[in-house]
């Protein structure tokens, strides 16, 4: 139960898919109007995964009005000029489809999987709430209450979710990313409907969307059917804002005790890292699996199997396009105390920092990859998105067929070499994680 | 920056991605405007393809099949054992042990040795107490065969491991029985199939101690045999390569006797049982309602069956949903399920609701029950039901491993060969009258177990509408009826607790009080102070950590004020109200000059001891529930809804007057028990006035 609870913990960000050896083949082209397509072909089932990709997410907001992109991630299940509100959800299920959306800091991303005969119902409804969706007061006051709710739910019920808006803050002193995705309560309260409006007017247009369709499609007939949903909207004008903002490293650690409704105290180290595309990225990325992934990794194996100061332990690389963090979380085992395990993961950390890795080891994590690479090319909805993000993030959707190659340029050193370079006791961030206290009279 | 970095790289990988390129010439010049203000139809419907699975049986009874897939390199290999459910008795959790001890070393590897091997290759292997499964790239599918034949074979089972697991399921159970959703569902589990029924039975703290080493190995060399098991191959293998691995790695696994068993099969009672779970400080109701059912993949009308649930409360747009959710506000969502199961499947709605709604949500989830019974489903919903079920089919079948179930399904369940290749076709047959039919023989609202989880005092009487209530405890047992002699009055009882901690005359001498106890939290120490000055009608709590002052709530002259994190708040005139109880050192001989309501609504069963339970309103309608001991007098547990569950233990003797030395207290704002031993208690003491600033 408490595993379940820690690991939904993390829907928010994205974990990076993998994306790799077997080859995915695709045809891409760029409508007039901005629009980058890309097609993948795939008719071993007869379905169809529909992804539209905007570029915007929380690091785009004005800093006085955050949680907008997350808050269209609601909006845009509102409905359109020609679907009623309300009724997106039941469409695409009676139509014996499913659907989901996702924010994050980068991006934000909404996709229906259908029977691969439905594709052109689900380019009606994207190109429907691409070209004019509902964005009116009604939508706007019932998506508030809802979105209420849901940061109660994510932020304060959710046992130590609020780390997602106490890391950032502390982390990203003059960036953007300092806010939560979820954003703010009273910012979300103080916005007028205009403002939302021109949100809408500003990111959420052809020329800053990636549409990828994978599934079971005929390439000729898919983009016939996308030119004509899609081709009739019109480019955006509004030059969207991008922070172009260097972040300042901390100068000296923070350290910071977090109450919250939680059965066990947790440590949460957050770090700098390099920007999404960075070679040191990949290295990170082999750090964050060396010390937490299977049974064998060594913080596994040294805190919850060895000595057991912690129940669960986390490495999570949370790569951004202007620097990502870095966290390194543990669940502390019932009596023992926090600051023992804080002391504990350093020693782990200390050890790859001062006798870094071996050759065997780095076999060990390109075959790890590997093997998630090609596993997630088992579903097209997968493969959809993946080939979307390599488009937007690193230049080419090829980078669905790359990726293991960066991965495999790693050495041992740079792992060594790195776990020095950033996971620096100097400019991070420690939180101790403690239990609510209560006021006995109540 | 940023940007411009992420332009130029673009234009580098565009040429030389230039071959994938479609160059549309043509398509531009035929596009047709669209009709915005209809929705496409859908085109012809796809045909839903997939093979058959290869099979063969060895020597021993192992079943194989084969799937061949090639769409990735990597091929998956799952052992499923085919026995009759177990109960377990005084050693319930037994078998959730099973898969961990099985992986936790072998006579050839050590628990870090395996673990090293099989992550090394990238791969995973897992075991319950029915499966071992491995997963590999097809470049490591003999070495990873070798490492799970070793698991099979050669599995150690350390003590260490298992004291380990102990642990684990402990801690778990406590915070379980502390869980509505799961207090519901032991509670549904032994009134659908009762105690002594594998699908009933509860794993409780004594089961779990009682599990041994031994245990597991005994039940590991029982059923670990290949003439129940069913090996599944999926993925990037032919069928000749499987055939050679399998006949090495398990042609020599020896087959043996494995024991059968059956169970007496459960009914649906004979009418409505309305069974009640009372936790005072409960403020949502989970409502759960259902009954067992026959109906199983071979049943003729299990696909109808799945369309009632569907309709009924599958989903965003179940009936259940609409009026519970959408309609009437009273939950986050309600759902209801027609399930399947060759021993035996239950039927079950139900719903989280606010607790003032629980006898409405009821209500309308009977209605709903009884309406589709009676007069069905439409044309319409029919038709949104099946291509939900059907789309749903046909995602399935990207993963491979789904036919793969579907050959074992076929095999196990004595199903036709056809079974899920007339799959959809048979669905997409089903009329309406099918479909009511199996209404009228599934939803059964006169016989059904309506099973509450909520707050006794205010849910209990609006729920005799539906029938007699009967209270149950947090593990599912009925509660103890013990019979109450007519003459208890409030007072009765108040004077019993009086004069069993000292009387009357006693208790009034004592005018201040200082009570200094601590609680320790997953390892930090709590400090909790209590001053109390009726004289001056004032008190404080403060709580401290590491000689720190958390927070300090202090009622003084009619006013509450709670001072925490630097920030002071004062109370409410209604939390005031309710605080107020708490500012006497002794608040049961004040109950009468306060105006307080009092009624004694029966004798319970508090932890295994008979106690009168006494309800207590202030005048503005909020209940404290006092438990006072039968048999000593004295209070051993209090609830409300702000505070929880307080039980009191170890009474001491200070000045001639009995006081508890021990508090526990269980609330929703607090994750685990807070126990808070006294460490020092003064009567009359001098305490300085800025104690209470």
């Amino acid at each position: 139960m408490r595993k379940s609870a820690l690991l939904s913990l993390f829907g928010v960000f994205f974990v990076l898919s993998v994306f790799g050896q077997n080859k995915i083949e695709f045809k891409e082209f760029t409508l007039d109007n901005g629009l980058h397509v890309i097609l993948h072909q795939d008719n071993t089932t007869p379905i169809v995964a529909t992804s539209v990709l905007y570029h915007v997410g929380s690091k785009n907001e004005n800093p006085e009005r955050t949680g907008f992109a997350h808050f269209f991630e609601h909006l845009m299940f509102e409905g359109s000029e020609n679907i009623p509100r309300g009724k997106f959800f039941e469409i695409v299920e009676s139509a014996g489809g499913t659907l989901n959306a996702g924010t994050s800091q980068d991006y934000t991303v909404y996709y229906e999987i259908l029977p691969s005969n439905q594709l052109e119902l689900s380019l009606y409804l994207e190109s429907e709430r691409m070209l004019q969706a509902k964005v009116d007061q009604v939508g706007v006051d019932t998506q508030r209450e809802v979105i209420k709710q849901e940061m109660k739910e994510v932020m304060e019920e959710r046992p130590y979710g609020s780390f997602q808006k106490e890391i950032p803050i502390r982390l990203y002193p003059n960036h953007p990313y300092k806010s939560p995705i979820i954003g703010s309560a009273e910012h979300l309260e103080a916005s007028q409907l205009e403002e939302f409006m021109e949100f809408y007017a500003t990111y959420y247009k052809p020329n800053n969307a990636t549409l990828s369709i994978a599934g079971d499609i005929d390439y000729a007939e898919t983009e016939r059917l996308v030119r004509a949903y899609f081709g009739e909207i019109p480019k955006g004008t509004i030059e969207p804002y991008r922070p172009n903002i260097q972040i300042q490293k901390l100068t000296e650690s923070i350290e910071d005790v977090v109450y919250d409704n939680i059965q066990l105290p947790a440590i949460f180290q957050g770090y700098l890292m390099p920007e999404k595309d960075h070679p040191d990225t990949y290295a990170l990325n082999l750090l964050s699996t060396y010390l937490l992934s299977g049974k064998s990794s060594l913080m596994y194996k040294e805190l919850v199997d060895k000595s057991q100061k912690a129940v669960q332990a986390i490495a999570l690389p949370n790569d951004l396009e202007d620097g990502g963090m870095f966290l390194v979380l543990a669940i502390a085992n019932m009596g023992v105390d926090v600051d023992d395990l804080n002391v504990a993961i350093d020693e782990v950390l200390n050890q790859v920092k001062t006798e870094g890795i071996d050759a065997n080891d780095l076999q060990k994590l390109i075959n790890i990859k590997e093997n998630q690479i090609i596993n997630s090319f088992g579903s097209v909805a997968n493969i959809s998105q993946s080939l979307a993000q390599g488009h937007v993030f690193y230049g080419s959707a090829d980078y669905v067929n790359t990726q293991l190659d960066l991965f495999r340029k790693v050495t041992a050193e740079d792992v060594k070499r790195v776990a020095q370079k950033y996971l620096d006791k100097d400019s991070r961030v420690v939180l101790k994680y403690l239990p609510k206290p209560t006021d006995a009279t109540e | 920056m940023q940007l411009n970095k992420f332009k130029n790289s673009n234009v580098i990988n565009m040429k030389k991605l230039f071959i994938y390129f479609i160059l549309s010439v043509f398509s531009t010049a035929a596009i047709a405007q669209i009709d915005r203000s209809k929705m496409p139809e859908p085109g012809p419907a796809p045909e839903i393809r997939f093979g058959d699975a290869e099979s063969f049986t060895l020597k021993n009874g192992l079943k194989v099949f084969v799937i061949e897939n090639n769409k990735l390199p990597r091929v998956t290999y799952s052992l499923i054992l085919d026995r009759d459910p177990i109960l377990e008795g005084d050693k319930a959790g037994m078998l959730g042990f099973v898969g961990e001890m099985m992986t936790a070393g072998t006579k050839n590897r050590s628990k870090d040795k395996f673990n090293e091997e099989i992550d090394f290759l990238g791969a995973g292997i897992s075991a319950t107490a029915t499966s071992l499964s491995a997963s590999t790239l097809t470049k490591h599918q003999e070495k990873v065969l070798e490492l799970m034949a070793d698991v099979l074979y050669n599995p150690l089972f350390p003590e260490d491991e298992l004291a380990k697991l102990k642990t684990q399921s402990k801690s778990a159970l406590a915070l379980a029985k502390n869980d509505p959703s799961t207090i519901s569902s032991i509670l549904s589990g032994k009134l659908i199939y009762g105690s002594d029924h594998p699908y009933g039975e509860v794993e409780t703290e004594a089961t779990i101690e009682n599990i041994t080493v031994e245990d597991i190995k005994q039940y590991y060399s029982t059923y670990f045999k290949p003439n129940i098991a069913y090996l599944a191959i999926v993925g990037d293998v032919s069928l000749a390569e499987a055939k050679k691995l399998v006949e090495k790695h398990f042609f020599t696994w020896k087959k043996g006797d494995v024991p059968s068993f059956t169970y007496a099969l459960p009914t649906t009672p004979s009418e409505n049982v309305v069974a009640l779970v009372d936790r005072s400080s409960s403020q949502q109701s989970v409502i759960n309602i259902t009954y067992p059912i026959q109906n199983h993949l071979p049943s003729e009308d299990y696909l109808a069956s799945r369309i009632v649930g569907q309709v009924l409360g599958g989903g965003g747009s179940g009936r259940l949903f609409m009026n519970l959710r959408e309609d009437k506000g009273y939950t986050y969502g309600a759902y209801a399920s027609v399930g399947s199961d060759r021993l035996i499947a239950s039927f079950s709605a139900g719903a989280s609701v606010r607790g003032s709604a629980t006898d409405s949500a009821v209500y309308e989830i009977i209605y709903e029950i009884k309406n589709m019974r009676e007069n069905g489903i439409t044309q319409e919903e029919l038709a949104a039901a099946k291509s939900n079920l059907s789309g749903s089919f046909g995602r399935s079948l990207e993963n491979p491993g789904t036919v793969a179930n579907f050959a074992i399904n076929t095999e196990r369940y004595g199903l036709p060969k056809d079974f899920y290749n007339t799959y959809l076709k048979r669905l997409n047959a089903l009329t309406v009258e099918d479909v009511n039919a199996a209404a009228k023989k599934f939803l059964k609202p006169e016989n059904m177990y309506i099973t509450v989880v909520g707050n006794g005092a205010q849910v209990k009487e609006s729920l005799l509408a539906f029938g007699e209530v009967k209270s149950f405890t947090n593990m599912g047992e009925p509660e103890r009826l013990v019979a109450m002699d007519a003459d208890v009055t409030p007072s009765v009882v108040l004077d019993k607790y009086i004069s069993a901690i000292g009387g009357k005359d006693k208790l009034k001498a004592i005018k201040t009080a200082t009570v200094e106890s601590s609680a320790e939290i997953q390892g930090m120490k709590l400090g909790l102070d209590f001053y109390y000055d009726e004289g001056n009608q004032a008190f404080s709590n403060k709580v401290s950590m590491g000689g720190n002052v958390m927070s300090n709530t202090t009622l003084k002259d009619g006013k509450g004020l709670v001072q925490a994190n630097g920030a002071s708040m004062p109370l409410t005139d209604e939390q005031f109200e309710a605080l107020k109880m708490t500012m006497f050192i002794f608040p049961e001989i004040h109950f009468e000059s306060m105006g307080y309501t009092l009624e004694v609504d029966g004798i319970k069963d508090v932890d295994g001891e008979d106690a009168y339970k006494l309800i207590v309103s202030n005048p503005m309608g909020a209940a404290t529930v006092n438990y006072y001991s039968v048999a000593t007098g004295l209070k051993i547990k209090s609830e409300s809804e702000g505070s929880g569950e307080v039980t009191y233990e170890d009474y001491k003797e200070i000045d001639g007057v009995l006081y508890p030395m021990k508090m526990i207290t269980k609330s929703p704002m607090i994750p685990v028990p807070l126990e808070a031993i006294v460490n020092n208690i003064v009567f009359n003491s001098s305490i300085e006035e800025t104690i209470f600033n």
